[in-house]
């Protein structure tokens, strides 16, 4: 199933750094959320969008994971020549995953 | 013998950037709702572009919609409502002098205004040789390059001028949340380095320093997700107390104030969320909980904090030249491979410039400018070409811009030439240790 089906998102940015915090609708979801949407999955999914690490935080207080990733902006907002330069879309881009879904 | 109340401050967004909406400001202010009205102004690349204004008319450099903001909160000032804003941007005086102008012209004689000065920390970055670890260089290899450099500064200098009547605060780089914390904890009479309570107060800045996003804006994905009425999005506001604080919007505004709007933005632009560093603490999010009240009404609770951290933060802006971009659509079959041959010509014809050129780029819109090429099946039935080029040079700059519209003769069927050259100025952050940073107030009169 895609990430949409479960789950929403935002993105913002800092310098080169884009950080997108994804929550699920219904929080007997988030123990798949947690083991599927892992830092690898995302780093795999940005491919050359993103040149330097992904790190996940939980957020198991509101059912979230928040991604740092590093060097994900092309140089920074003010630097790129990119079209988006703030990443916003990159919030429907990580929902555009697919996931596995519940194995249980 | 009933309990007293425990004292409450209603604080309201005013704007959430330098081109925000002024009419949801005026509802706020009419709305005999709040005290204190926060204004965010700034965002990354403002502050230097405001300073590249500045240095092009010395008596600039402040927020553009003063003018127009004055007469729309005239009833709010004269009922003795606040404002805090970092209006100053650039020049916190320049600030001053329209807001006391503009004042005098809707009738408002006397009225107190704090100016914060010092933030502008360019001298200090230059004597300090900054590093600037995202450039991998430092403040003084890069000379007369360096257009600005600006602490982002905490509650503190706020709360000083509160503590001498001020009904107006006006600064330049004062951090989005301070806005925030400074009345928050200038009303409650929260001291600065109670963390905890700082920490919440913090949270409180965070959820209205973005105006819409904490009320649906950036928010809507059909059919998954929608808001009531996303073209009269309201400004959010919060009622404020010891360990808690109750965010809503306005009535008869649209959007939404529900569990899924405050966790968007609660968590936006937040890295580690057990350190969130702002000049007044570092904010500690993990332990928040949220309680959807309804009726747009969102209870949440449980923010902490340690102490500030050691050193500010300072963006500094750096001159990177010119930034051009020119666009052509192609359509119809055979529209992606037009709009590759013409990629071609233009990076043939800019071969010239040579090393002038510092970057470029040439995305087709429609396949994948936004994430990299990932079209799945089959072609758009069309695309549009962006060439986007920073360079030092004039001169390429404003070639690059006209090789484009010039594909209009080749390959076939380009329309709809667009171009732009704008200044390239480069915002990247440094670190100074907050005691050299010397900020001052005054607080005059319009």
């Amino acid at each position: 199933m895609k990430l949409r089906e479960m789950a929403y998102s935002r993105s913002g940015d800092k310098g080169d750094v884009s950080n997108i915090c994804v929550f699920v609708y219904d929080q007997a979801d988030y123990p798949t959320l947690v083991e599927q949407l892992t830092a690898d999955v995302v780093r795999e999914h940005f491919g050359a969008l993103v040149q330097g690490n992904v790190v996940r935080y939980e957020l198991p207080n509101v059912h979230g994971l928040n991604f740092v990733l590093d060097k994900a902006l092309g140089g920074g907002v003010s630097m790129t020549l990119r079209v988006d330069p703030h990443g916003k879309a990159f919030q429907s881009l990580i929902l555009d995953i697919d996931l596995p879904g519940d194995q249980r | 013998m009933p309990e007293a109340l425990a004292p409450v401050l209603s604080i309201g967004s005013g704007s959430a950037y330098a081109n925000d909406r002024l009419e949801p400001a005026a509802a706020m202010a009419d709305s005999g709702r709040v005290s204190y009205m926060g204004f965010d102004c700034l965002a990354e690349r403002t502050m230097a572009l405001a300073h590249v204004r500045r240095r092009q008319d010395p008596s600039t450099g402040q927020d553009e919609r003063i003018g127009a903001l004055v007469p729309l909160l005239r009833g709010y000032l004269s009922r003795g409502g606040k404002v805090v804003g970092n209006f100053g941007a650039a020049n916190p005086d320049a600030a001053y002098e329209e807001f006391a102008a503009h004042l005098r012209k809707v009738g408002l004689l006397g009225v107190r205004i704090g100016v914060i000065r010092g933030d502008d920390v360019h001298d200090l970055v230059t004597r300090l040789d900054c590093a600037l670890p995202e450039l991998g260089t430092t403040v003084g290899a890069l000379g007369d390059r360096i257009v600005s450099a600006n602490a982002y500064i905490g509650a503190l200098p706020i709360v000083d001028c509160l503590r001498e009547d001020a009904q107006i605060v006006l600064g330049g780089r004062l951090a989005d949340p301070s806005l925030f914390v400074g009345p928050i904890c200038h009303e409650l009479g929260w001291d600065l380095t109670d963390w905890d309570r700082v920490g919440h107060a913090t949270m409180v800045g965070h959820l209205l320093e973005c105006g819409v996003h904490s009320t649906g804006g950036n928010f809507e994905d059909p059919p998954y997700r929608r808001v009531p009425d996303p073209h009269n999005l309201g400004y959010p506001l919060a009622d404020v107390e010891d360990g808690s604080v109750v965010v809503t919007k306005l009535p008869g505004t649209g959007g939404a104030v529900d569990e899924l709007t405050m966790k968007t933005q609660l968590y936006y632009e937040i890295h580690d969320p057990a350190r969130y560093l702002t000049p007044d603490v570092t904010a500690d999010f993990t332990g928040v909980t949220i309680e959807d009240l309804g009726d747009n009404r969102v209870r949440l609770s449980g923010a902490r904090g340690r102490e500030w951290p050691s050193h500010l933060k300072v963006l500094v802006g750096v001159d990177q030249g010119w930034k051009a971009v020119g666009e052509m659509s192609y359509g119809g079959p055979g529209c992606v491979d037009r709009a590759r041959r013409a990629e071609e010509i233009v990076r043939a014809r800019l071969d010239a410039f040579g090393s002038d050129i510092d970057d470029l780029r040439v995305d087709l819109q429609g396949v994948g400018s936004l994430f990299g090429d990932r079209l799945v099946g089959g072609e758009p039935t069309e695309v549009r070409l962006r060439l986007a080029v920073r360079t030092p040079n004039m001169e390429a700059a404003r070639a690059a811009v006209h090789e484009v519209e010039l594909l209009y003769f080749g390959p076939a069927g380009g329309g709809g030439a667009t171009g732009s050259v704008v200044p390239a100025l480069g915002v990247t952050p440094a670190y100074v240790p907050r005691e050299q940073v010397r900020l001052e107030t005054e607080v005059l009169e319009s």
